[in-house]
């Protein structure tokens, strides 16, 4: 999606993930050295002169360039990973703001917790988060094992069903920032994508405040195709009748900046091609096509969920 | 046998360590206890490696076999000693 | 050390013999050793032809798994491209990882040893040509049917590693993923009958006065790679039995719902997983270091630093499993341990690299064929050791893990440390096996395609990775320039696949087989392989005195060609070699070989349609070719263990050894022995899944099966040890009745039955059944192993009953007999621990 950086590695957004970065330019730093100081021994051993050959040719050579250098080498290198491995796990503070995401194949539920653990808003595919704070996400999945891995924004961690795994992310700055599954799932795993939106903190709280307050349910053709056609069987919008867990909370659909787990960007027509005919875009996905609706209630269920805020 | 097992010391003491901590690290995890059995198992593997470079050391070897064998096991028990010491500095570290 | 057995090293000094040898004796020798003809090929077992066909079939299935990676190189080299449906792309790269890991990387380094190494060791054959025939008949048919279920859209799409729950019954419902549990089954098995013979090969057929320190690091790099294989291949071995069990049967290992655990897979998986890498490794890397010490005509620097890599790779790459586990959410401080455990492994490549920079700065290196193939594979090496280190480091591994970044470090290991080499071997080895060496010219063309194309293909994907790309996917979103390095990687391919064209050109031109008119030792190795050989190996086994015996002995080609070394010609009219003591290498008797026989070709045939058919679900065919691949291993077994008229014999200037030994120097018990092993781990693996799953899960667990009965069953298995024992010491015994010690084998074999028979019925009587969690799995998992145990020794039972009704089985001791107490003394000791250990843990 727009806004990206080319190499989310290498341009953190966070602390979590610059630590790495810092740690990951140490490591290429010395790689590089390492490998021009084999070619360079090679090349005096096969072109050199007869005096830097005879000098390279001997067990000193292994004892130092074998054993010596990479023992050192490596100490420092083990002893700042690990630290830095303690630092990225250290507990948060308590009163931290908790997310629960669990994994599905092919897409992301979102669950915001308040302090007893309860989720007291349900999304799916975006995160909404505050800058400058951390967040800790509860990462769990409901069939196979999937891995959360937003680059700029953190390391990854797997899901892996029947366990609980925890990480901190946190965006430095407001931003958007994009990630992808990264544990095999089968199926469309190459298009199950996420996005994580950072906001300064007042406008987080505000927009979190327009969420929960209780809404008046959108009438018309498209509530009634909604109910009609089955959505409901799947889908949950709060504030109706439809209750369906089996697929992505719809609540506040119209405010995704993505549509089918970060691969489409979120417009009527989007939402019309999506609804028709999701198989075309996403083979093998859990939702069935609906080429039967025709164009105009295909746009009377897209202006629906586009009012879904 | 005793040639192999002078081959093999420091290796055989290296994966005694490493799946002691293994062990310890399953069950006890990431607290005080596991951080403690660790250092006390890397200090004593660390002395067995010890006092097998002193034997090493004192072997003195007869044909050219034996002094294979003795250069063999030196180099192992350091090689070991290097891994061990590594193991344990999680114990100190995370 | 001055002797090992008690043999006289002055007899060394006899040789070599100045008299003439006398008239018919090498012709005799061909005679003995003449190879099969047209179809009777199928039933070779002399390791230069299964050597061979080994390589051949491995490099087959190098090529196919490539055309794989061709065809999804075009797929991702544009964004949301659809030449390759999701679900076929899916079985692709899982075949691709399969193909290349399990039936070329392994069974190519075995394959190169059983070629090679019995020749560097002046043995005549490998110790069990049969079962080198067996294995490999059962790896090329099982490959080529596994390899099949492409062409019918049933091949496994859980990658190479198939995770499960994805790749359990309710994710992956169809046979594609039994395909890939059942058809690595018979490459399991190739690879630990394998091992036995590598294992026993180095360590008890090397010619007279190759101590170990003379050994060539090549047979000490096999060495390390055979135990690695033994303690290593249970651990997948049992995995693939588990997670079959849970799709047939529903016994829940995996499934966290009912106690078992996903992680429980990955632990044993990659146990096996991350050794596998060095196996395959290893064996590469003793290649690169016996043609460097070649190809700078100088002996290798540091030959012990490389031996001491070696063991050290061989023990502390099982202590790093869990580096593929980082982002799995396992404790801090077990994570620790691992890192710290992956950064000590890569010393030992360090060693090694150096030590080649040290050797070629001391000789005088030629730029050939050979010599670019060794220079690319060490640069290319070093790169992907260099990566492995960075992702040792766990929080860098946290971002790079199922990237493109892995994809990047895994090939460039790969590829530069085995599969450069390979080629650096073909060149190097060729003319050791062919009539023509293959062309210098065309060598360097097809090195320099590979090595630019391989750098084109791969090292892109570092940044590919870096850039967000995860490993796995079918095509990938455009809008993020991935299809920039993603076009690169794809045009490499097809350049590294040019230069694999124009190598297999080379040898359609210039390889020819043969037994005895090679090319001959045109780079001037120094080694034994390089004597000139017929089917027959060296003419003369020689006595070894340095570790590159050609160049210290100018003359010794020519002695051993005329015969005036030991076992000139054949001493008792058979094919014959001689087994040697394992660390100094002192003859201790003659080894009568077999010559071809088709019992293991049929036998192999028959394993992998049993294989092949269970997973199709064929059930009655499946069973019929498991019963008839009995049949021909009994049959085959049948023709072992015979005595020749003559009790020892003179191997050459009077050094006279006996024909028949029996007891722990035997090569057949060292055999039992290492199987024991193998059986061993796999009872090992099964027990740390129960403690594995009762430690993540014991809130599904009940109390177990009462101690009490335990009474019952460690008498019985008591009593299956103490028969099979006396029946050894009744044959030993002049007075005892000629079917005595049949029957007591018979009883000890229905006292192990009695043992796990009490044991099962205790287990179904305390209500546990294996459906119902993690503990019921794994104990009845136990129970199955122990019962397969059991099931071996009625066979074996009722074998030696057949055997000695035909009065085969001759006092005072029988090899025969002797190998089969082995195994009931070990089944009733696994059994008694199976009783012991299941009642230790539960609610």
């Amino acid at each position: 999606m727009s806004g990206d950086s080319l190499i989310p590695v290498l341009t953190p957004a966070g602390p979590y993930a610059g630590s790495i970065t810092m740690l990951a330019w140490l490591l290429i730093a010395m790689a590089t050295a390492v490998l021009a100081i084999v070619i360079a021994a090679l090349w005096i051993a096969f072109a050199g002169s007869d005096r830097l050959k005879s000098r390279l040719g001997g067990s000193r050579t292994i004892w130092i360039g074998g054993i010596g250098v990479p023992v050192v080498i490596l100490t420092v290198l083990l002893v700042y990973g690990l630290s830095l491995t303690r630092n990225l796990t250290a507990p948060v503070p308590a009163e931290t703001m908790r997310v629960r995401i669990t994994g599905e194949m092919w897409w992301w539920r979102v669950a915001y917790l308040d302090e007893t653990g309860q989720a007291f808003m349900i999304d799916a595919n975006e995160l909404h988060i505050p800058a400058g704070r951390p967040v800790l996400l509860e990462l769990e999945s409901n069939d196979v094992i999937h891995s959360f891995w937003v680059p700029q924004l953190s390391g990854k961690l797997d899901m892996v069903p029947g366990r609980r795994n925890t990480m901190p992310i946190q965006a430095d700055a407001p931003g958007v920032f994009s990630g992808q599954c990264a544990e095999y799932c089968g199926g469309p795993h190459a298009l199950m994508g996420f996005v994580v939106i950072a906001h300064e903190p007042a406008d987080f709280d505000r927009m979190m405040t327009e969420r929960r307050a209780s809404r008046t349910p959108v009438l018309g053709t498209g509530a009634e195709l909604f109910q009609r056609t089955g959505c409901a069987a799947c889908h949950r919008i709060a504030g109706t009748k439809a209750n369906g867990t089996a697929g992505p909370d719809l609540t506040h659909v119209g405010t995704r900046r993505s549509l089918g787990a970060g691969i489409l960007p979120n417009n009527r027509g989007t939402l019309m091609g999506w609804i028709g005919d999701s198989q075309a875009i996403k083979p093998g996905n859990r939702m069935p096509p609906y080429k039967m609706l025709s164009a105009a209630e295909l746009e009377a269920i897209a202006s629906y969920l586009e009012a879904q805020r | 046998m005793r040639t192999w097992a002078l081959l093999l010391a420091g290796l055989v003491i290296w994966t005694v360590h490493f799946f002691a901590l293994y062990i310890v690290g399953s069950i006890w995890l990431t607290t005080p206890l596991a951080r403690a059995l660790t250092l006390a198992l890397t200090l004593l593997c660390t002395g067995a490696i010890a006092m097998f470079l002193v034997r090493a050391r004192r072997y003195l070897p007869e044909t050219a076999m034996d002094r294979w064998v003795r250069s063999i096991s030196l180099v192992g028990l350091g090689v070991s000693a290097v891994a061990i010491l590594w193991q344990g500095l999680p114990a100190l570290l995370i | 050390m001055r002797t090992e057995t008690g043999f006289d090293h002055s007899l060394y000094d006899r040789f070599p013999t100045s008299d003439p040898r006398p008239e018919g004796e090498l012709e005799e020798l061909e005679r003995i050793w003449c190879a099969p003809k047209g179809w009777q090929l199928l039933t070779a077992v002399n390791n230069n032809y299964i050597g061979i066909f080994y390589v051949g079939a491995a490099f087959l299935f190098f090529l196919l798994a490539g055309i794989l990676a061709l065809v999804m190189r075009v797929q991702l080299a544009l964004p949301l491209q659809g030449i390759l449906p999701q679900e076929t792309y899916n079985q692709f790269f899982t075949m691709h990882g399969t193909v290349m890991m399990f039936l070329f990387a392994v069974p190519m380094v075995e394959a190169i040893g059983v070629l090679l190494l019995p020749q560097m060791l002046a043995a005549r054959d490998l110790p069990f040509p049969r079962l080198s025939a067996y294995a490999f008949w059962a790896y090329f048919v099982g490959g080529l049917c596994f390899f099949a279920s492409l062409f019918f859209g049933l091949a496994p799409d859980g990658g190479w590693f198939m995770y499960p729950p994805y790749t359990s019954l309710t994710y992956s419902p169809g046979i594609n993923a039994d395909f890939w549990l059942l058809g690595i089954g018979f490459i399991e098995i190739s690879a630990i009958a394998g091992a036995i013979e590598i294992i026993v090969g180095v360590l008890r057929t090397r010619a007279p006065g190759m101590t170990l320190d003379k050994m060539p690091v090549y047979a000490w790099a096999m060495l390390v790679l055979g135990v690695m294989i033994i303690i290593a291949f249970p651990s997948v071995i049992l995995g693939t039995l588990l997670l079959e069990l849970e799709r047939a049967f529903n016994w829940p290992f995996f499934d966290p719902t009912r106690g078992g655990d996903a992680l429980l897979w990955q632990h044993l998986f990659w146990f096996f997983g991350h050794p596998e890498v060095y196996i395959i490794f290893l064996p590469a890397s003793g290649l690169v270091s016996m043609m460097v010490a070649a190809m700078a005509r100088t002996p290798l620097v540091g030959h012990n630093l490389i031996v001491l890599a070696f063991l050290a790779t061989g023990f502390i790459s099982f202590g790093v499993w869990a580096h593929h586990m980082f982002t799995t959410g396992l404790p801090n401080l077990s994570i620790g341990f691992f890192s710290a455990a992956s950064m000590a492994v890569s010393v030992p490549a360090g060693i090694q690299i150096f030590s080649w920079i040290a050797t070629f700065a001391v000789g005088r290196p030629r730029f050939n064929a050979p010599t670019l193939f060794l220079l690319g594979g060490i640069v290319t090496f070093v790169v992907g050791g260099l990566t492995g280190v960075m992702v040792a480091m766990v929080p860098f591994d946290w971002q790079a893990h199922d990237s493109y970044f892995i994809v990047a470090h895994l090939h460039y290991v790969l590829l530069g440390g085995m599969v450069f080499p390979m080629f650096a071997a073909f060149y190097y080895w060729t003319p050791m096996t062919s009539r023509h060496p293959l062309s210098e010219r065309l060598g360097k063309w097809a090195f320099w395609l590979m090595f630019a194309g391989m750098q084109v293909t791969f090292w892109p994907m570092h940044l590919t990775g870096l850039m967000g790309m995860p490993r796995r996917v079918y095509t990938y979103l455009p809008g993020r320039e991935w299809e920039v390095t993603n076009m690169i990687s794809s045009v490499g391919a097809f350049m590294l696949a040019a230069g694999v064209l124009l190598f297999l050109i080379d040898v359609a031109r210039s390889f020819r087989f043969t037994t005895d008119h090679d090319a001959g030792n045109i780079y001037d190795g120094g080694t034994l392989e390089w004597l000139p050989t017929g089917l027959y190996s060296a003419r003369s086994i020689p006595v070894v005195k340095s570790r590159e015996p050609l160049w210290e002995d100018p003359g010794l080609a020519e002695d051993v060609k005329a015969g005036r070394y030991l076992l000139p010609g054949s001493a008792t009219g058979l094919r014959e070699t001689i087994v040697t003591s394992p660390l100094l290498a002192e003859p201790q008797y003659l080894q009568i070989m077999p010559g071809p026989s088709v019992w293991p070709f049929l036998a192999a045939i028959f394993t992998a349609g049993f294989f092949i058919l269970l997973t199709i679900q064929a059930y009655t065919p499946s069973f019929t070719c498991g019963v008839l691949a009995v049949v021909c291993v009994l049959r085959w077994l049948w023709d072992t263990d015979r005595r020749v008229k003559e009790v020892t014999v003179d191997a050459g200037a009077g050094v006279r050894l006996p024909t028949y030994v029996t007891g722990p120097s035997t090569h057949g018990w060292w055999a039992m022995i290492i199987l024991l092993i193998v059986v061993g781990m796999i009872f090992v693996m099964a027990l740390f899944s129960f403690f594995y799953l009762f430690g993540v899960q014991s809130q599904f667990w009940q109390a177990p099966a009462p101690a009490g009965h335990l009474a019952i069953i460690l008498p019985a298995y008591l009593a299956a040890a103490g028969l099979a024992l006396l029946s050894r010491r009744m044959l030993a015994r002049e007075k005892t009745e000629h079917w005595t010690p049949g029957v007591l084998y018979l009883c000890a074999a229905a006292a192990l039955a009695a043992g796990v028979g009490a044991d099962m019925w205790s287990w179904i009587g305390s209500g546990l059944v294996p459906e119902a969690s993690g503990q019921g799995a794994t104990v009845y998992a136990l129970l199955s192993l122990e019962v397969l145990l059991v099931g071996v020794g009625v066979l074996m039972a009722c074998y030696l009953c057949a055997r000695n009704s035909r009065g085969m089985i001759v006092r005072p001791r029988n090899n025969s007999l002797d190998l089969c107490v082995l195994w009931v003394v070990y089944a009733a000791a696994q059994g008694s621990m199976t009783g012991v250990l299941t009642r230790l843990v539960g609610a």
